[in-house]
């Protein structure tokens, strides 16, 4: 099922992104492609909410940029996660577990 | 290159990267989308999809493409905006950290550096404090640049004369260039207080704290219509709460009894509360004698000390103008001339000057300019030694910049720029000198606590005095300051090398840096000459103090006490007042431990008469001599034996006209009173002698009066400030104010308690104001040399020994540079001394180059002395000689040590190494 993703809340775009950039150092392109195969394709990023977000982590201090050479010989800037992103990460992936979990609580008993 | 400079640390980076403007920022993202657009349209072409097809289906994927734009644009713009401060601010934090890890890498350097600056701008803060307070803002109340003393006719006394309360309440309602008008008095009145503790009262106007700007310690302020009622309230001072109510809240309320009648307490004055400014010059009475009770009373009816506060913006001279301006609109009553026979009591004759000025008197016009002289020398001193600091500092930073090169020449290869480079070495040298300054605020409170020690009389408020927030401002603006000073010498060497040079050049031996070698002698030629004004110029403030208390006094000053004594002429007849005279002279005299009472000022202290003149009688020529300004001295005939003044001609007065002043003679005719004079006044008015048998006419408001001068006394001289009084005259008293002095046997004491214990059992109706010691009094004449002195003694020492470290770490430096030179001297069998005296001579160059400019600085530089130079001359040879011939010493201390360090090079080694 494809699904548009103007409706996935900003903050659920932020932790994606920080998750994928915990692995390693990613490019926008290689974000979006990522995210889709962790998702088995349920979701479809649009991407300039991808890269706004990524340009609003990155004026936080969450992630910082570089100009690279991409794996078929492309130049793309290469985002990665600083110390204050991947506290960021930490704390919002329990605030999210903890918001699932209270939602799902409720859609399941009521 | 990418993948090497993604390599980097972030720090490093961002090092060498310029503040991003706003195209750049656009173009940046345009290129990135652009490269992930291609990506896209790459991957679904390899899914099968054609050229156009994958476009579409890639700019749908995209989403709002307008949308986007806006949202680039508006982050260019903000982050345009934002990151040329961020960019600086991130470099500077990364400058500071590097060099706090440089700091920690070389201790030893950096306690050197910190010490020295501590000490420069240690004493620099310390005696800041002491200027800001002398001369700047000298009063510890709120806006206290705006409080002044009103008087007119040069006497604060004049505004209790008849004129005055009209002068005032013309003043207060008129006057815009004062916010408020104030009066404090000590008035004749004795309070029966608890614990029978002398308790002094004095009264104030209601508007009396509100215009210094403080408030209550507890309870309230007198309310205005207190002042008109006889409302029996009193407030008590801060001190008499905590002694005798032990500082508790209900002293509020509770009685104490003033002439038998009971007062109130409705408040406590804060413990600055007290006369802002006093005009009865340098003398320091004991503290006892400050008044203890506040009582309200009118403006013009306190007959006290009046104080204003200035409108803000409004200076001292345009207050005196405004007023001078009222005053003279109000008709002044004129004083009548005494009837013939009689004398005018000499306070009045003061009063009657000319009617000229209404005067707004600020605390730094009352600084004796010995005292403000020593002080202005003393902050030059500082400023010396500081440089002297700096040059140490700065020298110390180019030894180590020159071991530092190969860092610069990587950064300057890395693409950092002069400016940058500049910036990181004067981050570093501004942040030893901040640490500096955090360790001289602490030198600067040990000092302070040594100047206190010494106190000056115009210090006598300073014992409160603390390192405050303009103090502290003061330091941390001093610190950066001379970091950017003395870090600017290594921070124009740093950028000054080329690259390429350094990284080639070897790095060992030979002539070091040329333009850093010449800079360190410089430094170091500057450094001696300073040491050695700075000598020169404590030398002779050192003779000079030796020299003042070899100066004849014309008195003995060792234990002596006196207290002036207002006698109320109202509730006293005056064959009460002449009783009361007799009688306390009496008790004086029987007191254990008095050996002596008399009549009189210490001898140092006449009463000043300005505006008056002394005239010699027409000679046969028809010529006379006259005076203008003189001062007068009442006393009973023992006074000088008690003083142990000699007199050099003639006798005392008759005794017996002792009370001849205060009653009437209706004889015109009677023989005129006698008088002794000094030989200050013998000489101006007599240049050929024959004083002694004539008369002598002192002028009040045209009418005159004879003397008949019966004998010459020696003068009073006070160290460094000359003859006393100037010419004088010495006369038996009038009984209105009457000056006691007793000379104490050896190791007796009274205390002020004690004085006023005597004149209370004597009579009630008196009051005892100021006691003054002969001893404390002396020293206190001697307190600004013994402060100038021994405060650039220890400031000139300091420099010597900084010079001498300055010195020998130059000395040390070209060894450890020449290390290769001497190990072939050496092996060639250079004598050792021939060694020594290669390294030394260096060293000695420098100081004598130093020394020679330093005696052409001091020559001119100790002119600047001598108003507090006594038996010495500025320019003294003698001085100049022995102080260059010190220096000469020290310098060749701190090059032999490194001399002998050369003498155990090992030939081998030093070939060896490198």
């Amino acid at each position: 099922m494809s699904r548009d993703t103007s409706d996935l809340l900003h903050g659920t775009l932020d932790l994606l992104v920080l998750k994928a950039l915990s692995w390693q150092p990613m490019h926008g392109f290689g974000l979006s492609k990522w995210i889709e195969q962790q998702a088995g394709d349920e979701l479809e990023i649009v991407d300039s909410a991808l890269y706004k977000g990524l340009h609003r982590l990155e004026d936080a201090g969450a992630i910082t940029s570089e100009w690279g050479i991409s794996d078929n010989n492309r130049r793309a800037k290469y985002y990665s996660l600083t110390a204050r992103g991947r506290q960021q990460l930490r704390a919002e992936t329990v605030t999210w577990k903890r918001y699932v979990a209270a939602v799902t609580g409720i859609l399941e008993t009521a | 290159m990418t993948r090497f400079t993604r390599l980097l640390p972030n720090g490093v980076r961002r090092a060498f990267r310029l503040p991003q403007s706003r195209e750049r920022l656009l173009a940046e993202m345009d290129a990135e989308v652009r490269a992930h657009f291609e990506m896209r349209v790459a991957e679904l072409r390899a899914r099968g999809l054609n050229e156009p097809e994958a476009e579409a289906e890639a700019l749908r994927r995209f989403g709002d493409t307008e949308d986007f734009r806006a949202h680039t644009a508006r982050r260019a713009t903000r982050r345009a905006r934002s990151d040329g401060t961020v960019e600086w601010l991130t470099d500077w934090t990364q400058d500071i950290r590097f060099a706090a890890r440089q700091f920690n890498k070389h201790r030893a350097f950096t306690a050197l550096a910190v010490a020295t600056l501590a000490l420069g701008i240690g004493a620099n803060a310390a005696i800041f404090t002491v200027v800001h307070r002398l001369l700047i803002s000298p009063l510890p109340y709120p806006d206290g640049n705006h409080i002044v003393a009103l008087t007119m006719d040069g006497d604060e006394r004049a505004l209790q004369s008849r004129s005055g309360p009209a002068i005032l309440a013309a003043w207060q309602a008129r006057a815009h260039s004062v916010e408020s008008i104030a009066a404090m008095s000590v008035r004749a009145i004795q309070v029966q207080d608890i614990e029978e503790q002398d308790t002094i009262p004095a009264f104030i106007t209601s508007n009396f704290l509100h215009m210094l700007g403080v408030k209550p310690a507890l309870g309230r302020e007198f309310r205005l219509d207190e002042e008109r009622t006889d409302a029996g309230v009193a407030m008590i001072t801060y001190h008499l709460w905590q002694r005798s109510y032990g500082g508790r809240a209900d002293a509020i309320g509770a009685k104490i009894q003033a002439e038998g009648k009971p007062y109130t307490i409705v408040g406590v004055t804060p413990p600055e509360m007290g006369a802002p400014i006093s005009l009865t010059g340098t003398t320091s009475p004991l503290h006892e004698a400050a008044p203890s009770i506040w009582l309200p009373g009118q403006l013009d009816s306190i007959g006290g000390n009046v104080f204003a506060r200035l409108r803000a913006g409004v200076s001292a001279q345009q207050a005196s103008k405004e007023l001078q301006s009222i005053a003279a609109t109000v008709p002044r009553h004129a004083i009548p001339p005494p009837p013939p026979g009689r004398r005018a009591p000499p306070m009045m004759a003061q009063r009657t000057g000319p009617l000229c000025c209404a005067h707004a008197i600020r605390a730094q016009d009352l600084v004796d300019p010995a005292e403000a002289r020593a002080v202005e020398i003393l902050f030059v001193a500082v400023a010396v030694l500081l440089l002297i600091a700096c040059a140490n500092v700065a020298n110390l930073l180019m030894a180590r910049a020159w071991t530092r090169r190969r860092e610069f020449a990587v950064r300057v290869a890395l693409g950092a720029g002069r400016g940058r480079l500049a910036r990181l070495v004067l981050t570093e040298s501004v942040t030893l000198a901040l640490a500096g300054g955090l360790f001289g605020i602490g030198i600067a409170w040990e000092t302070l606590r040594i100047i206190l020690a010494l106190r000056p009389p115009a210090l006598a408020n300073l014992a409160g005095v603390h390192v405050d927030a303009a103090v502290l401002l003061w330091s941390v603006g001093v610190s950066v300051f001379t970091g950017i000073l003395f870090g600017s010498a290594p921070a124009l060497l740093a950028g000054r090398r080329s690259v390429g040079d350094v990284l080639r050049s070897e790095t060992r031996a030979g002539s070091g840096d040329g333009a850093s070698g010449r800079m360190r002698s410089t430094l170091i030629v500057a450094e001696v000459a300073m040491s050695l004004v700075l000598l020169a110029g404590a030398a002779l403030l050192v003779q000079s103090f030796i020299a003042l208390q070899r100066v004849p006094l014309g008195y003995d000053p060792h234990n002596l006490v006196a207290m002036d004594i207002l006698l109320p002429m109202r509730r006293m007849s005056p064959d009460e007042r002449l009783g009361f005279e007799r009688a306390v002279l009496t008790r004086l005299q029987g007191t254990p431990g008095v050996s002596e009472a008399a009549i009189g000022t210490l001898p140092s202290e006449p009463y000043q008469i300005h505006g008056m003149t002394l005239e010699t009688e027409a000679d046969a020529a028809g010529q006379s001599r006259s005076i203008q300004d003189f001062s007068e001295t009442t006393m009973s005939p023992n006074y000088f034996h008690l003083a142990r003044m000699s007199l050099v001609e003639g006798r005392l007065p008759d005794s017996a006209q002792w009370t001849r002043a205060i009653v009437p003679d209706p004889d015109a005719n009677a023989p005129p009173e006698e008088i002794v004079i000094n030989r200050e006044l013998a000489r101006r008015l007599w240049p050929n002698g024959g004083a002694v048998g004539a008369r002598l006419r002192k002028g009040i408001m045209g009418t005159s009066q004879y003397f008949a001068v019966v004998g010459i006394v020696e003068d009073i001289r006070l160290p460094g400030r000359g003859v006393i009084g100037g010419p004088g005259i010495y006369q038996l008293p009038l009984p209105v104010e009457i000056p006691l002095i007793a000379r104490l046997s050896n190791g007796a004491h009274l205390t002020a308690s004690d004085l006023r214990r005597i004149v209370a059992q004597t009579d009630p109706r008196p009051v005892a104001q100021t006691v003054i010691n002969g001893d404390d009094y002396l020293r206190n004449a001697l307190a600004p040399t013994r402060f100038a002195m021994a405060l650039l003694v220890a400031f000139a020492v300091v420099a010597l020994m900084l010079s001498a470290i300055g010195l020998y770490g130059v000395i040390a430096y070209s060894v450890s540079q020449r290390t290769r030179e001497i190990g072939i001297r050496v092996a060639l069998g250079a004598e050792p001394s021939a060694i020594v005296g290669l390294v030394a001579r260096s060293g000695l160059t420098l100081a004598i180059a130093g020394a020679l400019i330093g005696v052409v600085v001091a020559a001119g530089a100790t002119r600047t002395l001598t108003s507090m130079l006594y038996g010495v001359r500025p320019g003294d040879p003698v001085t100049f000689v022995s102080m260059a011939l010190l220096v000469g010493v020290v310098a060749v201390l701190a090059s032999f040590v490194p001399a002998r360090r050369a003498l155990r090079i090992d030939p081998i080694e030093a070939l060896r190494a490198e």
